[in-house]
């Protein structure tokens, strides 16, 4: 039975390694035949991902980050948070119990790179927003054990007292302008000013941020200081958008809990 | 080696590190506000040492050695000594990233300590580091030997290789001083992945000459898996690190991609690093080394065909099992879900050739701890790709995702298959690279081979102990429904865990230091010896009148 | 090498060809890799007629299960509500008194809010709720907003000083900072304050203390200094402290001001699960209190 069943198969790997026998004479019919077999899944998973419709949900309201948003992402980055925090709420159960609604496409629509992470050696956050206060976030990255005793977490004290780069945020939104994330002229000439603003509600730079990024942008010291503009401010403004880009998660899952 | 070089040799030498030198200065001075600029010193730097290093000997009189009657060995010397080094760096950082978890506090206060930033030190020092000289260093040995013919050049392999260490300080010192893409084993920054794809091209084209000069009517095995090693590599290193700088005068860029074709994009090059890098490349050392120190032929050509043919077609497609349940949509993850279980057979299929061919050599295992290192380095590439395909279907992911059970699997394949083959490679090739006798100590060996086997034992069941826990208490429920565990709960029954995961990579530590010595005291200590047959031959090998196979 | 090798040891032909020394044979292809190949291929293909697989430019093939992961996870989720229902509504009904009484409804309880004061709490007040530099102890008796569940319930509901619109909203002046006091009559009050939970102090001290503490900080934390839980301001005359009752905190208290912030819950959390979590309070204040 299994014989018979199998008969056809051996019968082409027979041919199949008769051919082989032959190109493997070949340097060049190994290489066009290795690009050609290992080409073919990357690109049937990978192109259609930018051509059916429902990959992406769409939100005309979705949020940019502000440039002190997108410079605390950016010192995220630098300080590799990722390879302890996810930012990805799977759909499953517990997690949506423990964090909140699961994650949409369209939250990290802006993400050029995304950050969903592989291990969650601290907790998921892409919730995080808003779920601390400022001063929290920034005592515990100051010093996470004397908030949390467990914490395996690194401290991260020189940000407190580092200045926040701001001459090359403009050329920061214009290359995410040029990966495709929606920022006007307007926007990336006044990138160091808004991240100014954002982190001085009193300085006159406030309103600009208020009016080119919207009303429910957070204007506050993150840091608790008001005499300048720190590395502190720009990853406690990154921490407080998470999750906040959008309301389609809530909206589309309001049976969450209740 | 200097005075293996001709003098038209020694010239373009001095010409590449020359403009290399070049390089690094315009970055320094371009990238002065930036830490681009401390890249340019170091490129400055390295090329520069180069450049005298050569240029002082550039005047020495020409070679005296008949070419065609010897390999070039030169690189893959210095290539394995690299190898070794890396091994120390990089697992000596693994011990330390490790103990941080253990210890939080066990670093010295700076910035450039932290977990997050010494992590990838740690994976790409292995990696690439390790990982990365070991292939192109036997590569270079296993090409001429089953070509039968010299490399081409003798300028290109040390641009290959020197390049590629370029490459890796780059990296890691640009992690310590906080420059990443953030993107999983493709870390570094845009003017890196630029270099690493010149090096990239010349490796490739390196291979190709080699392969076009043989002596021998078929393409040995062994390279096919090279080969798809070096093409495919390229082929997503290419892809995956499409990006726009912020300026050309400093560190920052931004993916092209973002959002869920991101994560695809990442992991269809983060898996396919696993598979072509920390496969394929390793397969072909396997296919090489085994059956030589065995003694016996490959066990089935044809399964080998099956093999190389499958890992090629089916891994690529198995990427998006590192994003089930997450927003990338539900239809991709079932791809990535049916292939890796398909990608199974192929790969047990390989590592069943390996252990089949040692039939009628298994007291030869025994007795030789080489030979074990890779016999147990044929094991734990079985175990991990079975492991893999069963962690990569969906509801067993939604428990192993985001745990130590992950990391678990990551370092019974890096560890147990990588590290493993890598060592006993070194061990086989050692002796015949520098014509020695054997090794200087056994005894060493054996040692070795005994720590890292406990190492990666003791690590992998911590591991799987501390994933499995943590997967099941974020999920444990109460009788009335609710969740049981709090995140902190968790990290207080992770920490013995990491203590002893600390323990057994100190272990496995140990083991390579050993090696080290053990490399150095054979080229130092161990009399010379001419082995029997170890150059090209000129006559070309005949087809058999009637081929096997057709 | 010509075709008629054959390895002496299992009798299989090799290829015919050798490179440097190692030799391959030619030997089939085991039945086990056919059969599983065929059990691993035949297995994708039942999952791909099942479930959502294979792509088609702008819409992909849906599996005739019609399943999807998110249908999936909202499906469990509402199942779970249901299946926690049974408790949960009564929980949301009954008095905090009779669910304290209640062992068996309190164990239920504690495992709920083990989980959520552990994930959403701990951060702040610790992990036995018991407070820390800034964070208030829950466990002291001594409440800002009022001790019953109702009050409780609000100050989770609506948070202090945070950016729910109905918040609770609390400030301490910064009496120093602002020039309201000069730095003699803070040390005065801070003297007087601390006599007013029993450290000794000289007379002519408090009797200027409680004249300045009259004109200044009567206004909220009332005429004797034992708090005033409508506008937040805690009670002075205990032990408890908030940011500690020594001089030099006392004293920066005064000069600085304090605004806590107390995050607003509502829309992280249910309802029912802040009346877990007060009423889980309240039985943990009665367990020290013991
Ligand atoms: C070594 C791993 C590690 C690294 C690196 C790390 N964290 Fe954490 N993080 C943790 C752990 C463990 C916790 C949980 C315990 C705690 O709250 O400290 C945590 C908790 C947090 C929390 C609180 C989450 C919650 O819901 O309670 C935030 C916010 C946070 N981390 C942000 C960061 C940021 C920002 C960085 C980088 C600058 C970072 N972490 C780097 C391990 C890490
Ligand atoms: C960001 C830190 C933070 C987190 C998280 C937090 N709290 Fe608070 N909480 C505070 C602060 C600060 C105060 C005191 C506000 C003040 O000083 O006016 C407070 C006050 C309270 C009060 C009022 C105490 C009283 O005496 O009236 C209650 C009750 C309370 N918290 C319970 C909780 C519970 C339950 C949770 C979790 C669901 C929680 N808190 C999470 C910071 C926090
Ligand atoms: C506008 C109302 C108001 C006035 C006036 C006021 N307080 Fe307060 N006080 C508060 C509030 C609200 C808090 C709690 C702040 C917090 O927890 O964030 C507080 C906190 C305190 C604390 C800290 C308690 C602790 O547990 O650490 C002290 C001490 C204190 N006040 C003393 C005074 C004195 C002395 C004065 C007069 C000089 C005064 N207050 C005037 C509202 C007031
Ligand atoms: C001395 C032995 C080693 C020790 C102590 C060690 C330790 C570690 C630690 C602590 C981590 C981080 C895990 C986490 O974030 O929770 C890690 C990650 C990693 N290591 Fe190692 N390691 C060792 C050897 C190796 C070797 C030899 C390789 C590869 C050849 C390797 C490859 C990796 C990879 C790829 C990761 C990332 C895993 C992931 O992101 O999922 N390690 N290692
Ligand atoms: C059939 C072969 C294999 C399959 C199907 C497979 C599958 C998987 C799966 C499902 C994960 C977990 C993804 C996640 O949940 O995040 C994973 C992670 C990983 N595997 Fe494998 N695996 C295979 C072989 C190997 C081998 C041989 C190695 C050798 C070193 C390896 C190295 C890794 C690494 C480094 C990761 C961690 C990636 C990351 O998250 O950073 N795998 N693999
Ligand atoms: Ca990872
Ligand atoms: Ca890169
Ligand atoms: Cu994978």
């Amino acid at each position: 039975m299994l014989k018979t069943l199998l008969k056809p198969f051996a019968k082409v790997f027979e041919f199949q390694a008769k051919t082989h026998y032959r190109a493997e004479r070949h340097s060049m019919a190994l290489t066009f035949g290795i690009i050609l077999a290992a080409s073919v899944g990357g690109f049937v998973e990978i192109a259609p991902l930018f051509t059916i419709d429902d990959t992406v949900e769409i939100d005309p309201d979705m949020r940019l980050y502000t440039p002190l948003e997108q410079a605390g992402r950016d010192i995220y980055i630098r300080e590799g948070c990722y390879a302890c925090h996810s930012q990805m709420i799977r759909t499953l159960r517990d997690e949506v119990e423990r964090y909140g609604p699961y994650s949409l496409a369209v939250e990290s629509q802006y993400d050029h790179p995304m950050l969903w992470g592989s291990k969650r050696t601290g907790p998921d956050l892409a919730r995080i927003g808003e779920k601390y206060s400022d001063d929290w976030q920034v005592r515990h990255l100051v010093d996470p054990r004397a908030l949390v005793p467990e914490s395996v977490m690194p401290h991260y004290a020189s940000l407190l007292d580092a200045k926040l780069r701001l001459d090359d945020l403009p050329d920061r939104l214009w290359a995410l302008r040029a990966v495709g994330v929606p920022y006007s002229d307007d926007m990336i000439e006044h990138a160091s000013d808004d991240a100014v603003g954002q982190a001085q509600p009193d300085s006159d730079r406030a309103d600009g941020v208020i009016s080119r990024y919207g009303d429910a942008t957070a204007v506050r010291m993150f840091d608790g200081r008001s005499d300048r503009v720190t590395e502190m401010d720009a990853l406690v403004a990154y921490l407080q958008i998470l999750g906040r880009l959008t309301d389609l998660p809530a909206q589309l899952q309001p049976l969450a809990k209740e | 080696m200097m005075s293996n070089l001709t003098g038209a040799e020694r010239a373009r030498a001095m010409l590449i590190t020359g403009i290399g030198a070049l390089i690094g200065l315009i970055m320094a001075v371009a990238g002065r506000n930036d830490v681009m600029g401390a890249h340019g010193w170091i490129v400055l730097l390295f090329c520069g040492v180069l450049f005298f290093v050569v240029g002082n000997a550039l005047y020495n009189h020409e070679p005296d050695e008949d070419r065609a009657a010897s390999y070039y060995d030169d690189p893959t010397k210095v290539g394995i000594i690299l190898t070794l080094i890396w091994a120390i760096v990089g697992m000596g950082m693994g011990v330390w990233v490790a103990s941080q978890l253990a210890w939080p506090d066990l670093r010295f206060d700076a910035p450039w300590s932290s977990f997050g930033r010494i992590r990838p030190v740690h994976t790409s020092g292995v990696i690439f580091g390790f990982g990365g000289n070991a292939l192109i260093a036997t590569s270079f040995h296993i090409m001429q030997r089953t070509c039968r013919a010299r490399m081409p050049d003798q300028v290109t392999p040390w641009f290959v290789l020197l390049g590629f260490n370029l490459f890796c300080i780059i990296a890691a010192s640009g992690y310590l001083m906080g420059v990443t893409q953030s993107k999983e084993y493709a870390e570094p920054e845009w003017y890196a992945d630029i270099w690493l794809v010149v090096v990239w091209v010349v490796y490739f084209v390196l291979y190709i000459r080699t392969l076009a000069r043989r002596n021998e009517p078929h393409i040995y095995v062994a390279n096919w898996y090279y080969l798809a090693f070096i093409l495919v590599v390229a082929i997503l290193h290419i892809v995956n690190n499409l990006a726009v700088p912020a300026s050309f005068s400093g560190a920052k860029s931004y993916s092209a991609f973002s959002g869920v074709q991101d994560a695809m994009t990442q992991w269809w090059y983060g898996h396919n690093a696993v598979a072509f890098f920390l496969t394929s490349g390793f397969l072909g050392m396997l296919y090489y080394f085994l059956p030589k120190r065995a003694g016996r032929p490959i066990y089935s050509y044809r399964l080998s065909i099956l093999s190389f043919w499958g890992i090629t077609f089916f891994y690529i497609w198995a990427g998006s099992h590192h994003l089930h349940y997450t927003a990338l949509p539900h239809w991709v993850q079932t791809l990535g879900m049916t292939f890796s279980v398909m990608l199974l057979i192929p790969s047990w299929a390989s590592a069943g050739n390996a252990l089949m061919t040692l039939n009628g050599a298994w007291h030869k295992v025994r007795d030789d701890a080489t030979l074990r290192f890779m016999m147990v380095a044929a094991v734990f590439y079985g175990l991990s790709t079975f492991e893999g395909s069963f962690m990569a279907i969906r509801p067993v992911n939604a428990l192993s995702h985001y745990t130590d059970w992950t990391i678990g699997h990551v370092h019974a394949g890096a560890m147990g298959w990588v590290a493993l083959i890598t060592f006993g490679s070194i061990y086989a090739l050692t002796p015949v690279l520098w014509r020695r006798e054997t090794m200087y100590s056994w005894k060493a060996v054996e040692w070795h081979f005994w720590l890292a086997l406990a190492g990666t034992v003791i690590y992998v069941f911590a591991m799987w102990n501390s994933g499995i826990t943590q997967g099941l208490m974020w999920r444990t429920y109460t009788e009335g429904g609710a969740l049981r565990f709090s995140f902190t709960d968790t990290l207080i029954a992770m920490h013995p865990y990491y203590i002893a995961r600390t323990f057994g990579g100190l272990l496995f530590l140990i083991g390579a230091c050993i090696g080290f010595w053990n490399v150095i005291m054979t080229i130092r200590h161990v009399p010379e010896l001419e082995p029997d047959l170890d150059y090209p031959t000129p006559t070309k090998a005949l087809e058999p009148a009637l081929p096997a196979a057709e | 090498m010509s075709v008629k090798d054959r390895d002496p040891l299992t009798g299989h032909q090799t290829t015919g060809h050798e490179w440097n020394g190692i030799t391959e044979l030619n030997t089939r292809v085991p039945r086990a890799v056919w059969f599983f190949i065929i059990l691993t291929h035949i297995w994708a293909l039942v999952m791909w007629v099942l479930l959502p697989s294979w792509p088609l430019v702008t819409t992909y093939t849906k599996g005739i299960l019609g399943l999807d992961q998110r249908v999936e996870v909202e499906e469990k989720i509402i199942a779970a509500n249901m299946g926690r229902s049974a408790w949960a509504d009564r929980i949301a009904v009954l008095p905090a008194s009779e669910i304290l009484g209640d062992p068996a409804m309190m164990t239920q309880l504690n495992g709920t809010a083990h989980q959520l004061f552990g994930d959403n709490c701990a951060g702040c007040h610790g992990r036995l709720a018991d407070g820390g530099p800034g964070f208030p102890s829950l466990v002291d008796g001594a409440w800002l907003w009022g001790g019953d569940t109702e009050s409780i319930m609000e100050t989770l509901r609506v948070g202090i000083n945070a950016t729910h619109p109905d918040t609770r909203w609390a400030q301490m002046l910064a009496f120093g900072r602002d020039g309201i006091l000069p730095r003699e009559d803070i040390r005065t009050v801070v003297d007087y304050v601390q006599s007013l939970s029993g450290e000794v102090a000289q007379a002519d001290t408090i009797a200027a203390g409680s004249e300045i503490f009259a004109d200044n900080c009567a206004s909220c934390h009332g005429d004797s200094g034992a708090g005033n839980t409508d506008v937040g301001a805690p009670d002075l005359t205990d032990d408890f402290w908030i940011y500690g009752g020594d001089d030099e905190s006392m004293f920066t208290t005064i000069w600085e001001g304090r605004q806590g912030w107390m995050p607003a819950w509502e829309g992280r959390m249910t309802e029912t699960e802040r009346k877990v979590l007060a009423v889980y309070l309240q039985g943990l204040g009665q367990e020290v209190a013991q």
